[in-house]
């Protein structure tokens, strides 16, 4: 069977900077301090994913699982290693890119546009996704009158009704009531069956357990666990409650210490990808191209 | 070598059909919390025409009419063959470097190429554009300033004027989204750049030296604006000024090649650098 999505040994680093003039040299490459300061958010991560397949992934707040939730709707790229995902991906998050001036049913048109739907599609789309948001009039207000429920629902339906090859759900579920989130687990039930492929990142142990069959538990950026979620869900319980059990003191003591882990003072970069001669290329025709302009202008201002 | 503009372009001619529709949707969605709708987008350039008129045209010359090679011009008329290409540039210039950085948070959690987002700002300011040019001409012909077949080559210089616009914003809007200084600047120099074309007075009048106008000339806005007179005027063609015709290709080329590399070096980051 064909892997529907692949982690190799990914990798994804944060530029640490301490001063915000330290951000406008690194963008022009001009940075050549000695020490760079990086943060792990990402490391090591590899994994295999099947069609049809639905997989929790749990961790403590910070772990990572947005960064990966990120990675796999190719929103960020993987600082290293290598992502292959076959399909088309739509992310689910609680800032649900929503547009906050525009209202409910112009937010769905131009969502639905930017996803490359035509008019007639969207137009058959519009009743079902308001339907299944349940905002009622609510619709033809703007979007930042709405509740942070009422956004994640709209958020949610739209994404659902774009018809995705891979849905990545990041908590969006937990702002919504028990009744929202019953719908969307029987609509994701319904993508299950249709041999679609979800990862679904939650807080809630029982809907991981009664969702998906798989879990990945991420522990500060590196994977620590990847099998049947019954397995995950209790190596992870146990975990968080020994985890409790410490006292604050200890709990302090033992983020540092992962958190240090995951610091980086390395003295080299990344390597870019851009080959050294599309670069020299490039420059070549940027500084012709600049000369010529300055030619021509300095001739102009002559009076020629 | 060329490539990445290769690349950005392909992007554009892809998806035009999506940036019609965006743009339409835009231009429909941008006065809808107001009573009055879309008649602002006439009342607005109406109002500015009225003072600029009333400033320029009747406080500071006193009712004068323009000199140029082909005559005099009523005042009124030379401004409106200039306000109205300006009225498109500024705000396509403003929102289209803004473009990016307002949408990133909406086009990162989809597979969007935000190439398209500056070209949906020009194309939605070009309906308001086009629909003043032609009641431009409406009222030219009132003035008995009919149409010659100078006025064929309006469409080189509203080629001009679009191709410049996207090279242009492709460049600014990048760089607006990694550095905010840079739109704030931008609206300075937009707001300086309006008495810095040749719009609302006559830089080759005969009381302004010619080093003056000479340097005032390489602002490629004030290319397209005597083109754009040109051709209403009946005065020169475009090949009749092969020097300035150079430099306005060199320096849209210049915005354009380093433009579509920076905006594909970067593209992938937006997010990082919000």
């Amino acid at each position: 069977m064909k892997a529907k999505v692949e982690f190799k040994n990914v990798y994804k680093t944060f530029n640490m900077y301490a001063k915000q003039h330290e951000k406008l040299l690194e963008l022009f490459s001009l940075n050549k301090r000695k020490e760079r300061k990086e943060f792990m958010a990402v490391r090591d991560v590899s994994f295999k994913v099947y069609e049809g397949e639905s997989i929790g992934i749990v961790g403590l707040n910070g772990s990572g699982k947005s960064t990966i939730s990120n990675m796999l709707a190719q929103v960020i790229p993987p600082t290293k290693g290598e992502i292959i995902i076959n399909g088309q991906t739509s992310l689910i998050a609680i800032s649900a890119g929503l547009n906050n001036n525009l209202t409910g049913l112009e937010n769905i048109k131009l969502k639905c546009m930017m996803h490359g739907l035509k008019d007639d599609e969207i137009e058959a789309l519009t009743p079902d996704i308001i339907e299944f948001a349940d905002i009622g009039d609510y619709i033809k207000q703007p979007v930042k009158n709405y509740s942070s429920g009422m956004r994640s629902r709209l958020g949610f339906s739209i994404s659902v009704h774009t018809d995705p090859d891979i849905l990545v759900i990041d908590e969006a579920l937990s702002v919504g009531d028990s009744t929202f989130a019953q719908r969307s687990l029987e609509k994701m039930n319904e993508f299950k069956k249709r041999g679609k492929t979800i990862f679904f990142i939650s807080h809630s142990a029982s809907q991981v357990k009664s969702f998906c069959e798989k879990a990945i538990w991420i522990h500060y950026g590196e994977l620590k666990m990847f099998g049947s979620s019954t397995e995950v869900q209790k190596e992870y319980q146990a975990f968080i409650s020994s985890f409790n059990k410490m006292s604050s003191e200890e709990k302090k003591l033992y983020k540092t210490k992962m958190l240090g882990q995951q610091i980086n003072h390395e003295n080299q970069k990344q390597v870019g990808n851009v080959k050294k001669s599309v670069k020299i290329s490039e420059l070549l025709t940027n500084t012709f191209l600049i000369g010529l302009t300055l030619i021509f202008g300095s001739l102009i201002v002559l009076g020629y | 070598m060329f490539k990445n503009v290769k690349e950005i372009i392909m992007e554009q001619i892809k998806h035009k059909d999506l940036i019609l529709r965006m743009a339409l949707f835009d231009v429909k969605s941008a006065y809808q919390l107001h009573y009055l709708g879309t008649l602002w987008q006439v009342l607005n350039p109406a109002i500015q025409i009225a003072i600029y008129w009333f400033v320029f045209g009747l406080g500071i010359r006193g009712g004068d009419p323009v000199d140029t090679s082909v005559g005099e011009i009523p005042f009124f008329l030379w401004m409106l063959m200039g306000l109205i290409p300006w009225f498109f540039i500024s705000p396509s210039i403003i929102q289209g470097s803004n473009s990016v950085y307002q949408k990133v948070n909406l086009v990162s959690k989809m597979n969007f190429p935000v190439s398209l987002l500056p070209t949906v700002k020009i194309v939605s300011n070009s309906f308001n554009f086009i629909i003043l040019l032609l009641l431009l001409i409406f009222i030219l012909m009132i003035y008995g300033f009919f149409p010659t077949l100078y006025l064929v080559q309006l469409i080189y210089y509203i080629f001009c004027l679009i191709a410049f616009l996207f090279a242009f914003t492709l460049f600014s809007s990048t760089l607006a989204t990694l550095i905010r200084d840079f739109q704030m600047l931008l609206q300075s120099m937009i707001r300086m750049l309006l008495y810095l074309s040749p719009i609302l007075w006559d830089p080759l009048s005969k009381k302004v030296p010619d080093w003056v106008s000479n340097i005032l000339q390489l602002n490629p806005i004030y290319y397209i604006i005597e083109g754009v007179r040109d051709s209403f005027l009946a005065r020169e063609w475009f090949f009749e000024d092969p020097l300035y015709l150079c430099y306005f290709w060199a320096l849209t080329l210049t915005f354009l090649f380093i433009g579509a590399g920076v905006h594909l070096k970067f593209r992938k980051n937006f997010v990082d650098y919000l």
